[in-house]
């Protein structure tokens, strides 16, 4: 704790000490106008007709795949000072399958008609979406990745998947747990709005859950575990708004085979014995559920924001009218702001998001508390792997839930840009320094309390500090909390 | 009764992890080093009073390398967009702002540059011949309105600092063209599924610029003299 608190004061001066730049024009309040927005309206220049798009050094990408981006088509007829002609160049960048995209121009076969030339420079389309690793008292390590080809075979189709491998400890009934995922993704459908999104997921894991001790004590003495298997499939299709939002529905079908234990209690501090839920029907079970979820991203960057805003609301309905085992709802939603500050090199950032799950929900789509508490260790991809204790900061409830069906954080973060090199194969550096609430709470915990009211509060503090690098081969982050989330403690 | 061995190894296999991670904070720390701010580059320039404006004349072809000249007559559009602010030296609140804005596209077939030139007083419309009329069109600053006079107190010091793109990026296009990043892996169990769950993600990640060019200047500081006084 002492190490975390000298870190971050640390951070926050090294971030806070940014140099003002006096001699740089000053950040007037126009210095948050687009100058991009203004150059790509109006058109203005004589008339030119599309008489034929050429595309060279598209080796492996398929011509159609390019067409269906431009925001033009051939015959079509525009003014030559378009902000489209500019813009195409960006339309076939967002692909994300070329290094660089050079357009030019030539005449065509009658006056007005011209020629667009497009030149692509493939690269590699690979992508280390996740890496998973770490020690805790519960799993000695696990290690894990997630890759996908967002190009299979130049045809624009992306396929991925990952696989994660969890050893066990000492926790009575734990075993080795694995877990794995494909998925396929068709973007554009037919060169259109819309998209598509397949996934087949496998799990074989094993559960722990506390049988004694405090919240504060993760020790693998104090939990037992029980084995199940989860077989999950999910398609979805998704509809771009615009270019920057978008809406997805979709529906999941899911088997689950756990082996629970009968009648599992829980020995309190106090010397008390109370009943565990464990939120699984024993035996065979499946969750069969519908969701809706719309995104809006309007960061500019989304590695390391500095301005812009991203929500997105999630909603999913199981039920027994549907063939579920369970009947629930589930509502989550995430917000965050970037704000540049008046110095340029710095920026403000407020992330918010609370879940919210109604009904006889599995413990699998309870909210666990590190999605609202970034110091502890997620599920990778549904595997427990962590059982941590968070930080006890604010002297509120001392025993706090691990899953809950309320939960939420709000946190503030100061970024500081501590490099910024638009030729080198580094492009940027962020320092930031962060800190914010999180809360999680089950519906037993939000009727009934037995304490002061701030002695029972669900909620506590987290921090966290460090340093991303965006660079040409990835982002790469070193945090505090990233840290601490992956150490036994 | 519980072996207490096990536990205490787990105990040091603790201690080690969190030492590990506080050597892992001390590299945050010693990150990289600050890198070198886009300093403004000084720039000569002729102030001179006309009516209640004050007027700035000076030369920006150094916004254009011979790529971007070339690309004049490429058959696209080219945008200059130029940001000017005039301070008093050493303060940071600006006393006035101008923004202005050409664009330029060449016809391949009856060969002449249509230049569109806007600036507070209005936009006009210019046909020239030659690449090089063009580029002064675009790259001269020649009696620019910068600031009212009642804002420039007699024999105080000021400076103008101005910021000059071409071909600037809308903040949406620059969004546009990264999404891709954040639509992250998709149909996953984790509920995050964002980068920063991990230390790293590793793909071929192309930044694309604000703008092809971005050009930083500050004049020398500049006052205005009392007016002479009739004998």
């Amino acid at each position: 704790m002492r190490t975390l608190a000298a870190t971050l004061a640390l951070l926050g001066l090294m971030a806070m000490g940014g140099p003002a730049r006096a001699d740089e024009p000053p950040p007037a309040p126009e210095h948050t106008i687009d100058t991009g927005a203004m150059a790509e309206r109006g058109e203005f220049g004589p008339a030119i007709t599309l008489e034929h798009i050429e595309i060279v050094g598209n080796h492996t990408t398929s011509r159609q795949v390019i067409l269906r981006v431009l925001p033009f088509a051939i015959g079509d007829r525009m003014a030559a000072g378009d902000p489209r002609l500019r813009k195409a160049r960006f339309k076939v960048l967002s692909l994300g399958f070329f290094r660089d995209v050079t357009m030019s121009m030539r005449r065509g076969s009658a006056h007005g008609q011209v020629v667009i030339i497009i030149g692509v420079e493939e690269r590699g389309t690979v992508v280390l979406n996740r890496l998973w690793f770490g020690s805790s008292s519960i799993a000695p390590w696990w290690v894990g990745a997630d890759l996908s080809e967002r190009n299979l075979l130049g045809t624009g189709l992306s396929i991925g998947g990952g696989l994660v491998y969890a050893s066990h400890d000492e926790v009575l009934g734990s075993r080795d747990q694995w877990a794995g995922e494909a998925r396929l993704g068709i973007p554009s459908l037919c060169g259109g709005p819309w998209s598509l999104a397949f996934a087949l997921a496998a799990v074989r894991g094993s559960e722990a859950y506390r049988k004694s001790g405090a919240s504060s004590q993760s020790d693998a003495e104090h939990y037992l575990a029980f084995p199940y298997r989860r077989t999950t499939a999910r398609a979805s299709a998704s509809y771009d708004i615009t270019a920057l939002a978008r809406v997805s529905f979709g529906g999941r079908g899911e088997l689950i085979d756990a082996e629970l234990p009968v009648a599992p209690t829980r020995v309190l501090p106090d010397g008390r014995s109370v009943p565990v839920a464990l939120h699984l029907e024993p035996g065979r079970s499946q969750v069969l559920s519908g969701f809706a979820s719309y995104d809006r991203d309007s960061r500019a960057d989304p590695l390391l924001p500095h301005s812009g805003s991203r929500l997105t609301i999630a909603a999913e309905v199981s039920g027994v009218f549907l063939g579920s085992s369970y009947d629930f709802a589930s509502l989550v939603a995430r917000y965050e702001r970037w704000w540049p500050l008046r110095l340029p090199r710095h920026a403000l950032g407020v992330r918010v998001s609370g879940g919210l799950i109604l009904g006889d929900a599995p413990r699998f789509d309870w909210i666990h508390i590190a999605d609202v508490n970034r110091m502890l260790a997620p599920r990778a991809q549904g595997l427990l792997v962590s059982t941590n204790a968070p930080l006890q900061a604010l002297g509120t409830a001392p025993e706090k839930a691990t899953e809950g069906e309320l939960g939420g954080a709000a946190s503030v973060e100061y970024v500081y840009r501590l490099f910024d090199r638009k030729h080198s194969r580094i492009y940027a550096g962020d320092l930031f320094v962060g800190a914010g609430l999180w809360g999680l709470a089950d519906s037993a915990g939000v009727r009934t309390r037995d304490r002061a009211l701030w002695d029972s509060l669900p909620i506590d503090l987290f921090l966290d500090a460090g340093l991303r690098i965006d660079t040409d081969i990835g982002v790469f982050e070193l945090t505090v909390a990233n840290t601490l989330g992956r150490v036994p403690r | 009764m519980t072996d207490a061995r096990p536990l205490r190894g787990s105990h040091r296999r603790a201690a080690r992890w969190r030492a590990a991670a506080f050597v892992v904070s001390l590299l945050v720390l010693a990150g990289p080093a600050r890198g070198d701010p886009e300093k403004p580059e000084l720039l000569r320039m002729r102030f001179f009073e006309r009516g209640t404006q004050l007027l700035a004349s000076t030369s920006l072809t150094k916004l254009f390398d011979s790529a971007s000249y070339d690309q004049l007559d490429s058959g696209f559009p080219s945008t200059v967009v130029i940001r000017t602010w005039v301070y008093p030296k050493g303060e940071a609140e600006p006393i006035s702002f101008q923004l202005i804005q050409r664009r330029v596209v060449y016809n391949l077939w009856d060969e002449i540059y249509t230049l569109e030139l806007s600036d507070p007083s209005g936009t006009r419309t210019v046909k020239v011949k030659y690449k090089a009329e063009a580029l002064k069109l675009l790259s001269s600053i020649d009696g620019l309105p910068v600031a009212r006079l009642d804002k420039l107190p007699l024999l105080r010091h000021h400076v103008l600092a101005m910021v000059v793109e071409l071909n600037p990026v809308s903040q949406e296009t620059l969004a546009e063209v990264r999404r891709w990043l954040s639509n992250g892996s998709g149909g996953g169990l984790d509920r995050g599924g964002a980068f920063f769950g991990s230390f790293v993600s590793v793909f071929v990640n192309l930044k694309v610029p604000e703008a092809d060019r971005v050009l930083r200047i500050r004049s020398q500081p500049f006052y205005r003299p009392e007016p002479k006084r009739q004998p």
